[in-house]
């Protein structure tokens, strides 16, 4: 390493935003791979196991369907049940919660923001930048699962094909995206980082219940449409491929996205 | 004429918490070094996060360079320098880091003009912010607010917890840009540091602005609070019938006294006297409200009116 007069600089602040952002996002990509790699490396012991799958056909019908277990002799199947039905996504809904939630409330609760916006900087775009650098973040991260899985499946004999499987991929990345919005819009609509979590938090968990027990409880069938996640996952894309559902997702997102630039432009920034 | 620099007129800001600032008016012409002084919590940063948009008046008008903060907030940004009152940086950058996405934000300045700056304020370019002590933190702040050379320097309490050294660098810089034609509005707990730099003085207190008036005149107003401690013979009278003493107080072989204007018929009587203890200091901020504009001032009858400058 030479130690010239290598300065970094650094300039907008969707760089600023990743630049932050880069150790953390590198830690959630290699926890993700891991994942995979763990759950591929054993589908062959339970596929070839019959008193696993013999097993996993015993549980309630309830549990089964709550968790996508079932059919876990086949590639696609395993995958559903074991990372793209909750784990998979839930990951990604957490770190974009996370970082949702960070972008304007964090550096106003740390204090940064004053001095942030007395550079000639408009509160829309400083909302717009970060919240590209959290979409791109995301997409990224949720690449992982596409790469990792696309690159280990033959050698595993998932025999999963690419559109299935970018397709369940687009849908969690589209998912986390949608929830990380939703966490930017209330955070960015009262500054209270801690308000937009649990907020967030909990309207996944109630996305999830309704996407994943519409099937099993009669009357939550109708209401299973309003769920983010009934359109992310619900519809089975590892089965089905890509369809028009995600488009939900995207309109969702850039609503939420309006409101996060109105809601922000609106009102009086915290005092740290 | 030309339209003062800045301009706020009746701007009333009340928060659910309590405090902010009450119909505060002034207006700070181009060119001129407005210091505006009160105590802690007194609306010194509420007037100022108004001024950069960062809160929203409840009623009245604020005009920088002539234009609204709101709807033209870049434009009114764009030619204006800021180190706010609680300084938070970002930590985990290098001050070049900084000071680089500052510039970007700016529109792009010379980098051989900014690290003009840092090397003015002895600061080094590769260190994480989150390594610096606190006054070379508040230098990094001085730097992004100066680079670029802003018509307006808007600064909240910029030299709280510097040494004085650096104190006094600052103080430079900002009579340096004065020189060099700019505006500057200078917020401070410290009278001394006030009537160092500013051609005129607002004071605020409980969110009102009581007075504003020129340092010139605040000086020649200047009160000074003596004790003394006389071996042998005391003869009270003596000292308050010396010119400008306002109130007097003896308690044993001590005297304390409040003398405005000269000192010297003081010192002169001083000599007369065997001294065991003497000494003279200036009223902090508190006491010169009580002394100028009379909240409550016990000891005295009073002068005159607050006097509001154009």
């Amino acid at each position: 390493m030479h130690h010239e007069r290598r300065a970094v600089m650094l300039h907008s602040v969707f760089e600023r935003a990743f630049h932050e952002q880069m150790r953390a996002l590198a830690g959630w990509a290699i926890g993700i791979a891991v994942y995979c790699l763990l759950m591929v490396s054993v589908y062959p012991t339970i596929r070839d196991n019959t008193s696993i799958t013999k097993l996993v056909d015993s549980y309630p019908k309830a549990f089964r369907q709550m968790f996508a277990i079932y059919d876990f002799g086949s590639g696609p199947g395993y995958l559903r049940g074991e990372i793209f039905s909750l784990v998979g996504p839930l990951l990604v809904v957490i770190l974009a919660v996370l970082w949702g939630s960070d972008l304007i409330a964090g550096e106003e609760e740390r204090g940064t923001i004053d001095i942030l916006l007395a550079n000639p900087v408009s509160r829309r775009r400083l909302c717009l930048e970060k919240w590209a650098a959290m979409t791109l973040g995301v997409a990224g991260v949720s690449a992982v699962f596409a790469v990792v899985l696309l690159a280990v499946g033959p050698a595993a004999e998932l025999h999963v094909g690419v559109d299935p499987l970018i397709a369940a991929t687009l849908a969690t990345a589209l998912l986390g995206i949608m929830f990380g919005t939703t966490a930017l819009a209330i955070s960015a609509g009262t500054g209270r980082r801690g308000l937009a979590r649990g907020v967030t938090a909990a309207l996944a968990v109630a996305a999830y219940l309704v996407s994943s027990l519409s099937g099993l409880v009669g009357w939550l069938g109708p209401v299973r449409p309003a769920s983010p996640w009934y359109h992310a996952l619900g519809v089975d894309p590892l089965a089905n491929g890509l369809s028009w559902h995600p488009l939900v997702l995207v309109a969702l997102t850039l609503a939420l996205l309006v409101l996060s630039v109105t809601a922000f432009e609106r009102r009086d920034l915290a005092v740290s | 004429m030309t339209r003062p620099v800045i301009e706020l007129e009746h701007v009333t800001k009340h928060y659910r918490a309590g405090g902010g600032v009450d119909d505060v008016s002034l207006e700070v012409a181009a060119g001129d070094v407005f210091g505006f002084l009160g105590p802690n919590g007194a609306g010194k940063t509420t007037t100022i996060r108004l001024m950069l948009d960062l809160i929203r008046p409840d009623s009245g008008r604020i005009s920088i360079f002539g234009l609204d903060p709101r709807a033209d907030g870049i434009a009114v940004r764009r030619r204006l320098g800021y180190v706010p009152g609680d300084l938070v940086l970002y930590e985990r950058l290098t001050v070049r880091e900084l000071l680089s996405h500052f510039s970007y934000l700016r529109g792009g300045l010379p980098w051989g003009e900014i690290e003009e700056l840092t090397e003015r304020f002895d600061l080094e370019l590769d260190r994480p912010i989150g390594a610096l002590s606190k006054g070379n933190r508040q230098k990094v702040a001085l730097v992004q607010a100066l680079m670029g050379r802003p018509d307006l320097l808007v600064l909240d309490e910029p030299t709280s917890g510097l040494d004085p050294l650096v104190q006094r660098q600052v103080h430079e810089a900002l009579r340096e840009a004065a020189s060099a034609g700019r505006t500057v509005f200078l917020s401070s707990h410290f009278l001394a540091e006030v009537e160092q730099v500013a051609d005129r003085v607002g004071m605020i207190r409980a969110g009102r602005l009581t007075a504003v008036e020129r340092v010139a005149d605040l000086r020649s107003k200047s009160v000074h609070l003596v004790e003394v401690r006389v071996a042998g013979r005391l003869d009270a009278e003596r000292f308050r019938q010396l010119p400008g003493v306002t109130s007097l107080d003896v308690v044993g072989q001590t005297v304390h006294l409040r003398i405005a204007g000269p000192l010297d018929p003081l010192v002169r009587e001083l000599a007369h006297h065997d001294l065991e203890d003497l000494s003279i200091r200036e009223p902090d901020l508190e006491e010169v409200f009580l002394e100028h504009f009379g909240a409550t001032a016990p000891t005295e009858p009073r002068r005159e009116a607050p006097t509001h400058a154009p």
